[in-house]
């Protein structure tokens, strides 16, 4: 089962109805995906049933937390009308107000085209500053006009992380922009292998929640609305309010944000986290992993999520087999609509000739080679690729086989030094089995994706030590 | 006895009249010896006569048109016959000669349809060729619709374009030469067929992208080629001309595909590698060393940031250029 997460903004903007998922199953996990309802979508008609009395607690939770929830709305400046919302809540006396950074990421990344507003339950509304951002965390402090009359406070068990699994919690926003909800679930602690923190809350977030609180019975916050997966009910992600605490504090201490920084606050934050997560990958270090006659590198780091899948089976039966071992990462970061980053996947195909010839086998292997490595974002968020190749060989050592090694990068317009990076090598030493290699990148700096690459491709050697043959096996 | 020829445009002899006489006349009146239909030559236009050395002369009779030597431009009074240059009145080119003029020794006889075994062995070693090709790419189960279609439809097209040349050359040759125009066909294809396979292979041998990349500008300086050779086998005539009015037309259809994939190339991030692997064993380059490769791969790095600078995010524009490829 591969995760499908999504992020919870309402943006009617791009009309795309459902989740996006992979068109094959080749590819690599896409984890977030901002999905807009249809504007105005009318309600399935459901049976008239006897309306379920809601529980007294989530009855008294949201009486006292009415006055201090949001809804955030992009609007595009010249048209003056939304093109995203989503939720969120203040946390302060002086009317600072926590939502997600991909509710305010158009405005962020675009101040010119856009705007932020906010509209409270009383029907209130007025204008947004963005004070600070955590794209890491998918965290955004923004300013009110006006002091807070009543705020959240945050709860201190999950500031220490110490909220039992199984704690009802009461998640609010404003769903589909159909009013302001409250919604019940259960707290299910941290999200297993994810090198950024999420909570798992087993209750229904919809698009349009985004950035809005999570609270427990007596109304304190535990987790900031941020994200579900489409595939699976009611399986829901939190951002730990720990990281809201820290940039609120930030926001209080530090001078604000000022519109035209954003872009270069968002480099240096994508680049300070891909330094700490390629160090992590690092010092982990990669152990190998044997495919056939070949040993290659898979990473030791814990937050990897690694499937295998074969073509032994296919019908009609397949004339090479090729069994693929496949890990990615849970660290991609929302940054715009159009683009996802800091996703880290590696694959290890070994390909093997049934009957195919010399020369099949390796029109076989181009096949393999083909898929689009980086995924198809935008051109305006991104350069074209561009690509090194040749035939490989690791000075002094005659324990590797020699590669046909390809290097394909891209730049990010908007973020300077930060790069996708794909590296593939493939074996070159049989003419009917070979191991296909493949390494991607994403929002990695050059000087870490090069030590890696190398490291890399140079650890696909020969599973018994010397064993070059060549021709026929 | 004199002989004289009326010829076509393309000096071709048209009609050949027989003259005794000491003296000819040459005209559209029906008191000439040779009568000529053509609107633009006067009744009594030129005449023919032995000069005191005995060679033939040519003159202009005062008529408005003139006489006039092979294309010359300007008219002549009279002219000494050398039995070769054609002579030009109105607008029917002559050519007279005289009963002694010398032609050329006999030709070897080449007997019918000899180039019928070359054309059938050319197009037995295309065909093979275009097999193992297929062959050798296949890696799903063998079909035999995907060998035969193919070559029947080379066959088909091949036909065609035979068949056009051929009508062609009987327009402004008189003969169709059916055999020669299939001949050069199939000995282009069969350059183009070889020519193809050397830059896939040698793509991946050398390790040279650009083989595969630029393999356009051979083929069509091949196509060019065969153009040549198929108009130099119509007529032996201004060949110069042909060879640059083909050679132009090549350099610009290699000078529109560059602008057009380069153009491509900013839009499209595909195939931006080297997408067909060979056996092993066709590796002709030795390996970069590790250090070698990823400092190449480190160069790439001031293209790209240099590229994120001036590189324009694509518009609209993909859709107006993908059918130029």
């Amino acid at each position: 089962m591969r995760l499908f997460a999504l992020l919870v903004a309402l943006i009617a903007a791009t009309a795309a109805p459902v989740a996006a998922q992979p068109a094959s199953n080749t590819a690599p996990p896409a984890p977030a995906t901002t999905v807009p309802p249809a504007p105005g979508a009318a309600p399935a008609p459901v049976a008239a049933l006897p309306p379920t009395p809601m529980s007294s607690a989530a009855e008294s939770v949201y009486a006292a937390a009415k006055s201090r929830l949001l809804q955030i709305r992009t609007l595009v400046e010249t048209a003056d009308r939304q093109s995203s919302l989503g939720s969120g809540l203040l946390v302060t006396a002086d009317g600072l107000a926590i939502t997600n950074y991909h509710v305010v990421s158009q405005y962020a990344l675009e101040p010119a085209t856009y705007r932020l507003e906010y509209a409270a339950p009383d029907g209130s509304r007025g204008p947004l500053k963005l004070q600070a951002i955590d794209v890491v965390n998918d965290l955004a402090v923004v300013q009110l006009d006006k002091p807070a009359a009543a705020f959240f406070e945050f709860e201190p068990r999950a500031l220490s992380g110490t909220l039992p699994k199984g704690e009802r919690l009461f998640a609010m926003g404003n769903p589909l922009d159909l009013g302001f909800t409250i919604v019940e679930g259960t707290y299910n602690g941290l999200v297993d292998y994810s090198y950024n923190e999420r909570i798992h809350f087993s209750g229904a977030l919809n698009p349009g929640m985004s950035g809005g609180p999570t609270v427990t019975a007596d109304g304190r916050v535990a987790g900031i609305n941020v994200a579900k997966q489409t595939r699976g009910e009611l399986v829901s992600f939190l951002v730990p309010v720990k990281d809201a605490a820290t940039l609120v504090e930030r926001a209080r201490r530090n001078t604000p944000l000022t519109p035209a920084d954003a872009r270069a606050e968002i480099t240096r934050q994508l680049t300070a986290w891909q330094a700490g997560l390629f160090q992590a990958v690092g010092d982990k270090g990669f152990r190998p992993s044997t495919f056939g006659p070949y040993r290659a590198p898979e990473s030791a780091v814990p937050w990897l999520n690694c499937w295998a899948r074969t073509n032994a089976d296919a019908i009609p039966k397949p004339r090479a087999l090729v069994s693929t071992t496949s890990c990615s990462s849970r660290t991609s970061l929302f940054i715009a609509g159009d683009l996802q980053t800091g996703q880290v996947d590696f694959t290890h195909s070994l390909v093997k000739s049934v009957d195919l010839n010399a020369f099949q086998f390796a029109a076989f292997l181009s096949q393999q080679m083909q898929p689009s490595w980086l995924g198809n974002w935008g051109k305006k968020r991104l350069t074209q690729q561009r690509c090194h190749e040749n035939f490989l060989t690791f000075a002094g050592d005659a324990d590797r086989p020699l590669l046909r090694a390809v290097w394909c990068a891209r730049a990010y317009r908007d973020f300077d030094g930060l790069y996708d990076v794909s590296v593939t090598g493939v074996t070159e030493d049989r003419d009917r089995e070979a191991l296909v290699s493949r390494l991607n990148m994403r929002g990695i700096t050059y000087e870490n994706a090069l030590s890696l690459g190398r490291r890399f491709l140079g650890a696909i050697e020969w599973a018994q030590g010397g064993t070059r043959t060549t021709g026929t096996p | 006895m004199i002989w004289v020829e009326i010829l076509s445009r393309h000096r071709d002899v048209v009609a050949r009249h027989r003259c005794d006489g000491a003296e000819i006349h040459i005209g559209r009146g029906y008191d000439n010896d040779v009568i000529i239909d053509d609107p633009f030559v006067a009744p009594r236009h030129l005449r023919v006569y032995r000069g005191e050395d005995g060679k033939l002369i040519a003159e202009d009779l005062v008529s408005a048109n003139g006489l006039f030597v092979d294309d010359g431009g300007n008219p002549v009074p009279s002219v000494v016959i050398d039995g070769d240059t054609p002579l030009r009145i109105g607008r029917t080119h002559l050519r007279i000669r005289e009963a002694s003029h010398q032609v050329a020794g006999e030709r070897a006889a080449v007997p019918a349809g000899r180039s019928w075994p070359l054309a059938l062995g050319l197009a037995a070693a295309v065909i093979a060729l275009e097999l193992v090709s297929a062959w050798l790419s296949e890696t799903t189960e063998p079909q035999v619709s995907r060998y035969l279609l193919p070559v029947l439809l080379l066959l088909v097209l091949l036909l065609a374009w035979t068949s056009a040349w051929a009508v062609l050359s009987r327009v402004f040759a008189g003969q169709a030469r059916f055999e020669r125009h299939l001949v050069i066909a199939l000995t282009m294809l069969l350059a183009f067929s070889v020519y193809e396979e050397v830059c896939d292979v040698g793509a991946f041998s050398l390790s040279w992208r650009v083989l595969a990349d630029y393999s356009y500008i051979g083929a069509w300086a091949l196509f060019a080629t065969l153009c040549f050779l198929h108009l130099r086998e119509i007529g032996p005539a201004h060949l110069k001309v042909k060879a640059a009015v083909v050679g132009g037309l090549a350099v610009a259809v290699i000078g529109a595909q560059t602008l057009a994939q380069s153009e491509m190339r900013a839009w499209v991030t595909q195939q931006s590698y080297l997408h067909d692997l060979k056996p092993p064993s066709m590796r002709i380059v030795p390996a970069q060393t590790d250090a070698a490769f990823f400092a190449d791969a480190k160069n790439l790095k001031a293209k790209l940031d240099r590229a994120r600078k001036e590189e324009r995010p694509a518009g609209d524009l993909l859709s107006g250029l993908d059918s130029d490829e």
